[in-house]
């Protein structure tokens, strides 16, 4: 037969069964080579002879079914009362209070990082005053200008970028202060000189 | 021939494409675990690895000892529909 006496249109009879029962083939080997993986799988994991286990073995894995204990037979609330001894401070505490205990006395955790930071900016705010400004130069770069503590206070939340309240606090300062100060916050710090308010 | 094995990968790939594929694959798995094929399977599976041993054991042993017993093991009137539902499709695309 020509190629040319072939029906454009698709295969004879004969063929298109030929090609069924190979489309079969490839699905029912398919078929066998996913249970061959799964088989694999358990074997090397371990799982694939489990319901092989003896009677006698089952009843030691039983669901567990009295009050006061989990389905392993544990008691679930057995930690609750117990006390820890921290590692830092050795102190006795409680388990439920433990962790929150843990993060103020070693210093890390969000919110023990947050009440340093107040600390100090309350102790600078204290113990400093208007003639202190070189002080504050040491410690900020941002230093010639007037309303120099409450740019302390604008450095510190500066120091704390992972803190969410940062954009906000920033700009209820900037509401605070007035616009004249907003443009000083912009500019670039050293280039800002006024007159009259630095003090001689 | 080489029309031939060009129409024979045009229908595969319509098969593919369409979802068709899929389909009776999903459909050929769900007989076969109804039917027991599933279980007889793996019960000889289990033989082969009590021979080889559970940590010399490969794919390859698995997949050379199963898949003859496999494919002999479908039932007839599985592989009826199956090829009910093959016929169909060429039927109708393959035209």
């Amino acid at each position: 037969m020509k190629m040319e006496d072939m029906s454009l249109s698709g295969l004879d009879n004969t063929k298109l069964e030929a090609l069924a029962h190979d489309i079969y083939s490839d699905l029912v080997e398919d078929a066998c080579l996913g249970l061959c993986f799964e088989v694999h799988r358990a074997v090397k994991q371990g799982y694939f002879f489990l319901d092989d286990t003896d009677q006698e073995s089952m009843k030691d894995f039983e669901i567990v079914d009295q009050p006061g204990v989990d389905i392993f037979g544990q008691v679930y609330n057995q930690w609750k009362n117990k006390e820890c001894v921290c590692p830092n401070c050795s102190r006795s505490i409680a388990a439920s209070r433990f962790a929150p205990h843990l993060e103020k006395c070693l210093g890390m955790g969000r919110n023990s990082s947050r009440i340093a930071n107040r600390r100090i900016a309350s102790s600078n705010n204290m113990s400093k005053s208007e003639s202190d400004q070189e002080d504050n130069d040491d410690i900020n770069d941002n230093d010639w200008s007037y309303g120099s503590e409450k740019k302390a206070k604008k450095r510190k939340s500066d120091k704390n970028p992972n803190s969410p309240r940062r954009s906000k606090s920033l700009k209820h300062k900037n509401v605070l202060l007035g616009p004249r100060q907003q443009a000083a916050d912009q500019e670039a710090p050293c280039m800002l000189l006024r007159d009259g308010e630095f003090p001689q | 021939m080489s029309k031939e094995s060009q129409m024979r990968a045009a229908i595969n790939q319509k098969l593919i494409e369409m979802g068709e594929r899929e389909r009776l694959k999903e459909l050929l798995r769900a007989k076969l675990i109804e039917c027991g094929w599933r279980d007889q399977l793996k019960a000889h599976c289990k033989d082969v690895i009590r021979e080889k041993g559970i940590e010399n054991v490969t794919v390859e042993d698995l997949v050379a000892g199963i898949t003859p017993k496999g494919r002999a093991l479908v039932p007839d009137s599985v592989k009826k529909e199956l090829l009910q539902r093959i016929r169909a499709f060429l039927a109708q695309h393959a035209t």
